[in-house]
């Protein structure tokens, strides 16, 4: 499962990222490490950005960088 | 002076580091007081703000690097921060870290002092952290880490002494912050240790720079590490062929790229170390975040957009309700200083050139002043509140329609306020391609100083619709924006879009202190950047419309005029002239004089420099139906687009117009009656015209400001270049499509 699947209000665990690059680095240094634990906690208006929180941090991605987060849904 | 300047130079250098919204500004401002002065690093755009401060009668020099998540080279803010710890190799690190959100925060630390530079951190917004059930054991964390913490509260200044001691038991080697605790895992530490016996055989190489760091890097495969080692490092093929080995085993035997194994270690030895001296409160039923509340209400998917939108209004009306009075002052104050000036020195071209090229062009900047601190003023507050990266969340997806970012609209909405402000605040994107594209389309909009041009042309053109015309041409300069704004991204900016990972930071109350210091940093920069070229434009323009002076026209008016005053002599010598007759005899005589030395000004216009370019272009202005007049008066809009009235006021024989009274529906407007008597303009004309006013060249000081923020003079020649295109296409289809319609 992606990150964009998960729904509003949902935890998760980081699985792994397929992303290269920029988009990577900006991710590990964000905190989107494997085992980190985070919520989805909204989406803005018509297919945009998705807002979660990753450890004790409130951050925005987009869809398309959503869809490059393997995850697994989490009871925590 | 001499002893002070030696001084400062001995002063040992400590710079401040830390993650975005970290509270650093403030920690700073408590710090440093009132010793700061803004300064810029080399070849970027990025402020740098340095003071003074000390502790005992010792001092030291504190800069503020750009607040940064990380020290890879993607952004502006990394590069300048690493950059500056590299070469400039200040004395000490000092790296603010959020308490209240130590994980992410300790990455950055742990990164100084990987790139082996002594660093101390400041646990930042401890009594949030406190407050927030977060109770950090200092020293254990410190002993963990190996770097020396302090506990500090920016906002209200405490634990700076502290905080300074620490600085100074590391300046006196009292305290060794060069053993690196953080362990990459043993596999890759024998990997790293390999490729360090690898480097270490250029010493000069060595001695610049920390090995630890570059051969960790070189196995991120950092671009920079890898260009540094290329360029300076004397085996570097050996070396780099080392380091591609050591790449190939790590991807092999971890599965993944190093870069993200590397970041894997970083937080999971950050994990270990919090796990152990952190404790947190178990969260109390029902307890609920109050930026969670508010978030729920602001980022809310149905009230987002709207709050967004009521947000920026109230922006504007504090804008132009306070600014306008203040700008109405410093206009009087103006026009008071111009008339005195005018009283004091003799009649002439002097005069002439005080009033109206320099006092004029001073004035051009200055009233336009209160509207721009108060955006700031605004800005700022909304950025230390932490609403900006709310808005450009709710406004993304809109604005990646058109390949822009989120935070692409605030520049764009400034602009409607003026373009200079609009543009120093595309800051705020990281990215520069997004940076870029988003100056570039700022000048677009209708500012502040295109407002009174095209209300005024309204007004005597359309005026039974004025309002709605307006209005159109007002979100005509919206539309273009968007749609140039999508073609530069398919043309100029093609490519893979940025990434948008953004932080929305907890909500914050600001300090009166970080909103004005901000506020005065950059309404300081605008007049600095916009004052002197406003000026020397203004200047530029006067020269232009007063030279080559047609001396031989003078003696013709001057007879006209002293015939007119003769003929009113004759008139008024009778002593039995009433009152009435008198007062009445007296005016025409005085407005025939005035209309005489108009006509006299349009002459001398007509014949300068500035006149002569008008008629010399006229051919290729032509078919947008703009005849020498107007185009004199688009020449003096690239000083500043207000002028243009001025100057229309001259080309057309009325003297000075007065921008407001022209621009406004009622009074007296003896330039909208000419401009309407004038054979040469039609509605159709007048729509080409504020079309192109909207497009064109924009003003000097938005070409001296976009050079500046983009650094490079290739921007606004660029920026000029495509206007003016755009502008004269779209004019020139109005005006002879609208000629074949009718």
């Amino acid at each position: 499962m992606t990150l964009d699947q998960v729904n509003d209000g949902f935890p998760f665990v980081i699985d792994s990222l397929s992303a290269r690059g920029e988009i990577r680095k900006r991710l590990v240094d964000m905190g989107f490490v494997s085992g980190a634990q985070g919520t989805v906690l909204r989406r803005a208006p018509l297919g945009g950005p998705v807002e979660l929180r990753i450890g004790r941090s409130r951050l925005a991605l987009r869809i398309t960088e959503a869809q490059k987060i393997h995850v697994a849904a989490s009871d925590a | 002076m001499r002893s002070v300047d030696t001084n400062s130079r001995k002063l040992p250098v400590i710079a401040l580091a830390g993650n975005p919204n970290a509270g650093k500004t403030s920690l700073f401002n408590a710090l440093t007081g009132q010793t700061q002065h803004v300064g810029n690093y080399p070849g970027v755009t990025v402020d740098k703000i340095s003071g003074r401060t000390g502790l005992n009668g010792r001092n030291v020099e504190l800069v503020d690097l750009p607040g940064t998540y990380s020290l890879t080279a993607y952004s502006i803010e990394e590069v300048v921060t690493r950059d500056f710890v590299l070469k400039e190799k200040p004395d000490v690190v000092v790296d603010v870290v959020d308490s209240t959100n130590l994980e992410r925060n300790l990455y950055l630390l742990l990164q100084f002092q990987e790139l082996g530079v002594p660093v101390v951190g400041a646990l930042n917004m401890s009594d949030e952290a406190a407050s927030q059930g977060i109770h950090i054991d200092v020293k254990q964390l410190s002993k963990l880490l190996g770097i020396p913490l302090v506990q500090t509260v920016g906002s209200r200044g405490e634990g700076k002494n502290e905080l300074l001691q620490a600085v100074f038991d590391v300046l006196d080697e009292r305290v060794d912050t060069s053993e690196r605790r953080l362990n990459y895992g043993p596999e890759l530490e024998e990997k790293h240790e390999e490729l360090m016996v690898v480097l270490r055989t250029d010493l000069t190489f060595s001695e610049r720079y920390s090995l630890h760091w570059i051969a960790i890097k070189l196995i991120e495969e950092d671009e920079d590490a890898v260009r540094k080692v290329r360029t300076e490092h004397a085996h570097a093929e050996v070396v780099l062929a080392e380091a591609t080995r050591t790449v190939e085993w790590v991807r092999k035997h971890f599965g993944q790229d190093a870069e993200v194994v590397v970041g894997e270690q970083r937080y999971a030895y950050i994990r270990g170390a919090i796990r152990e001296a952190v404790q947190v409160d178990p969260k109390r039923k029902g307890q609920r975040d109050p930026t969670d509340m508010i978030d729920a209400v602001i980022l809310n998917r149905y009230l987002g957009v709207p709050i967004f939108f009521l947000v920026m209004l109230a922006i504007y009306a504090l804008t132009f309700l306070l600014g306008n009075p203040l700008a109405d002052l410093v206009e009087a104050a103006v026009g008071m200083l111009g008339a005195a000036a005018g009283n004091v020195l003799p009649e002439g071209i002097l005069r002439d050139f005080v009033v109206n090229g320099v006092i004029a062009g001073v004035g051009g900047v200055l009233v336009f002043f209160p509207i721009v601190m108060l955006l700031f003023l605004g800005l700022s507050f909304l950025e230390d509140v932490g609403y900006m990266a709310r808005a450009a969340f709710v406004m993304d997806k809109f604005l990646h329609m058109f390949g822009l970012h989120g935070r692409s609209f605030i520049p764009l909405m400034v602009s409607t306020g003026c373009a200079v402000p609009g543009v120093m605040s595309a800051r705020t994107l990281v990215n520069p391609k997004d940076r870029t594209l988003t100056v570039l389309i700022s000048p677009l909009m209708m500012c502040g100083a295109k407002t009174p041009v095209v209300a005024m042309l309204c007004a005597a053109f359309f005026p039974r619709h004025a309002a709605i015309v307006f209005w159109c041409i007002w979100l005509f300069g919206w539309g273009l924006a968007f749609v140039l704004g999508f073609v530069f991204r398919k043309t100029l900016f093609r490519g893979e879009d940025s990434p948008f990972v953004m932080e929305l930071p907890p909500y914050r109350m600001p300090t009166l202190r970080g909103v004005t210091s901000h506020m005065w940093h950059r309404s300081w920069s605008y007049v600095k950047k916009a004052g002197t070229f406003i000026l020397a434009a203004s200047v530029i323009i006067w020269v232009l419309l007063t030279y080559p002076r047609p001396e031989h026209l003078h003696a013709a008016f001057d007879g006209r005029v002293a015939a007119v005053q003769q003929d009113a002599e004759k008139k008024l010598a009778s002593p039995h002239l009433p009152a009435d007759v008198r007062s009445r005899l007296e005016n025409k005589r005085n407005d025939a004089v005035s209309e005489i030395r108009a006509e006299q000004r349009m002459k001398e216009a007509e014949f300068s420099i500035a006149g002569r370019m008008g008629r010399f272009i006229e051919p290729v202005m032509r078919p947008a139906g703009f005849d020498w007049k107007i185009n004199v008066a688009l020449f003096s809009g690239v000083a500043a687009k207000e002028v243009i009235i001025s100057t229309m006021g001259i080309v057309y024989g009325v003297g000075e117009a007065d921008p407001d009274q022209e621009s406004s529906g009622q009074r007296a407007s003896p330039l909208k009656d000419r401009l309407r008597a004038d054979p040469n303009y039609s509605p159709l004309t007048v729509l080409a015209l504020m079309i192109f006013i909207m497009v064109y060249v924009p003003c000097v000081a938005t070409l001296a400001v976009t050079r500046k923020e983009l650094g490079s003079i290739k921007w606004p020649a660029f920026m000029a270049g495509f206007t003016l295109v755009v502008a004269y296409v779209l004019a020139v289809a109005v005006y002879q499509i609208g000629q074949l319609l009718t």
